[in-house]
């Protein structure tokens, strides 16, 4: 099967501080990646740069057969794009219905949008969306007031209802219960049957659960990859991350 | 049982209750000099309108909408000047003052009613496409955007008055008579011209409205919230942003002709800052995030200004300003929230109550058992 995204030769600097350097990774379709590294290894600016956050210093990155290396950010999520951000993005002045909604956007011209007012479809995405993320019973409150655990799902749910062909998520499970962990990572499986993710996460034990594939990211480049056993007998991967996690 | 606030059949009730009393208002007073008055009440609600739909609902806080305003205004004089013109004596009489010997190219069109009609809301229209396309492109948001509109208002202002032979400089335009439209003379003090003011302020405040409960509505909502989270969802920002400060525009636009067909007169003064600052504090005060409520803080302020301002004279400006830092400090969301928040408290009283209803019910087959 051939690469969902491929990333070529990415380098991002900033000033004369090379975050990102002569990076490269293929996801295949229908897998799951770990992208895993100690802090500042550039996993974070790496969804940015996929996203169209920021552009690439040099550099492709193609979707689906498509370059699509510096177009906006609107575009890559046409294309089939979804991000989680790492520090849970929702909308806090609307409410979670509406948080859905907005995120169902499958029609995103503003002249036809004027004259939408029902949405097909929408009300049993939404249904399905909000029981999966537990915010059946929150759907009218404002997503300003949600818990951290709940902003995390409802940005999950809001990733999820953009249907996405790849879905990036930024540290996930972060402030959830061992309990909804172990939710997240069967939802995270049960997508790979009709999407792709990339996943940043630290935690070993949630990436052991779910990942095909794990990259392990230093200073910007790509350290190592593999199974998640193959990782983890690496002396360098030991070495730089989970030599140092261990011990901590 | 939620805030009735929120619910849309209630909310169009309320609007169909406000215009039930607008249309009321010229079958009960004869007093043609009030009726034309409240008519240009009826302006300034729409411009609160346009205020409220691009920075309450768009997040785009706009000091320059006098520049649509002014620019319909101007177009509208310019029609209603032409009108008085005729083959004999083609030229406005001003124009001969400034010696000028023909009527220039930028006034030709305006020899046609339809066409000076036409100009009047498509050129301004035309404006705010463009500009908020250029600006919005190039994500210039918040404050900066603001500033931009203030600049080009200043820059329209600085233009009409140093263009005196085309624009009549600070003197401004005065057509003669009344608007004429197919054969039909608009006296802007008859029952006739509040019926056209009435009829515009209704339809923009409808579209409004629809435009804020279709989908289109909710992406401005979210970008208001948070643009840059909604360009990942596959929206594009500027072409939303756009589109809302256009469609504001426009009913500025719209304003600025009904405005000079109530008065006959049109001057840079229209495209004062003060004057722009003013359309956002009726908006403020009135509610920027209600459209009904943006055009009740038009009237009252407007209201307040004509009959307590004879009485306070100078006075005035220092009660207008006092009243705004109350309503930004206490009531950030304007006099609409108050309503809001009541109907709110009301709604949670009810629902403890029924709650406490059920507590006992539940409570009753108990010892039944």
């Amino acid at each position: 099967m051939a690469g969902l995204l491929e990333i070529h030769n990415l380098s991002k600097s900033f000033d004369a501080t090379k975050v990102i350097n002569d990076f490269s990774l293929e996801v295949v379709e229908g897998t799951l990646c770990c992208l895993v590294g100690p802090n500042g290894a550039g996993k974070t600016t790496t969804l940015d740069l996929i996203t169209g956050r920021i552009k690439p210093t040099s550099g492709k990155i193609i979707f689906a057969g498509e370059d699509i290396t510096a177009k906006h950010e609107h575009v890559i999520a046409r294309a089939g794009i979804g991000r989680k951000f790492q520090v849970p993005a929702v909308l806090r002045d609307l409410t979670v219905r509406q948080n859905l909604e907005v995120s169902y956007s499958r029609q995103t011209n503003p002249f036809w949008n004027l004259f939408k007012f029902r949405n097909a479809g929408l009300k049993e995405k939404l249904d399905e969306i909000a029981t999966l993320a537990g915010l059946k019973d929150r759907l009218g409150e404002r997503a300003g007031i949600l818990s951290h655990g709940e902003t995390q799902w409802l940005e999950i749910g809001m990733v999820l209802m953009q249907e996405p062909r790849l879905l990036l998520m930024d540290e996930p499970i972060a402030g959830m219960t061992e309990g909804e962990i172990e939710k997240t990572a069967r939802i995270f499986k049960d997508l790979r049957k009709t999407a792709t993710l990339i996943v940043v996460e630290h935690d070993m034990g949630f990436v052991r659960e779910i990942a095909d594939v794990v990259t392990v990211m230093h200073m910007g480049s790509l350290l190592a990859q593999g199974t998640i056993k193959q990782v983890e007998s690496d002396p360098r991967v030991r070495d730089v991350y989970l030599g140092e996690q261990e011990a901590a | 049982m939620g805030n009735i606030y929120h619910n849309k059949t209630a909310q169009w009730i309320v609007y169909a209750v406000f215009f039930a009393i607008l249309a009321v208002i010229p079958i009960k007073i004869d007093d043609s000099f009030l009726l034309n008055q409240l008519a240009t009440y009826g302006v300034y609600g729409m411009l609160a309108l346009s205020i409220s739909l691009c920075w309450g609902f768009g997040g785009i806080l706009n000091l320059g909408q006098g520049i649509a305003f002014g620019l319909g205004a101007y177009g509208m004089a310019m029609t209603m000047q032409m009108q008085s013109q005729d083959a004999s004596n083609p030229i406005p009489p001003f124009m001969l003052n400034n010696s000028l010997d023909h009527l220039p190219l930028l006034w030709q069109p305006f020899q046609n009613t339809t066409a000076g009609l036409i100009l009047s809301v498509a050129v301004p229209t035309l404006f705010c496409a463009v500009f908020g396309g250029i600006m919005f492109r190039a994500r210039v948001s918040g404050p900066f955007f603001a500033i931009m509109t203030l600049a080009m208002l200043s820059a329209f202002y600085t233009i009409i008055i140093d263009r005196q032979p085309y624009t009549g400089g600070v003197n401004g335009l005065t057509p003669p008579s009344a608007f004429q439209f197919a054969g039909v003379e608009v006296d802007p003090y008859s029952p006739t011209a509040y019926w056209v003011v009435f009829c515009f302020l209704m339809g923009a405040t409808v579209v409004a409205k629809l435009i804020t409960q279709s989908s289109f509505g909710l992406v401005t909502q979210a970008i208001r919230d948070d643009a840059e989270r909604v360009r990942f969802l596959g929206y594009s920002v500027a072409g939303y942003e756009t589109v809302i400060y256009t469609v504001a525009g426009l009913i500025a636009a719209i304003a600025g002709c009904c405005w000079v067909m109530l008065v006959q007169y049109v001057s840079p003064a229209q495209l004062d800052v003060s004057f722009s600052l003013s359309m956002v504090i009726w908006a403020a005060i009135g509610g920027r995030h209600s459209l009904l409520g943006s055009i009740f803080g038009a009237f009252i302020i407007q209201g307040a200004q004509s009959y307590l301002g004879d009485t306070f004279l100078a006075t005035w400006l220092l009660i207008l300003g006092g009243f705004f830092i109350i309503v930004v400090r206490f009531l950030p969301n304007g006099l609409a929230s108050l309503l809001e928040s009541g109907l709110g408290l009301l709604a949670a009283k009810r629902r403890s109550s029924s709650a406490a209803v059920e507590r006992n019910g539940d409570a009753n087959p108990m010892p039944a058992e």
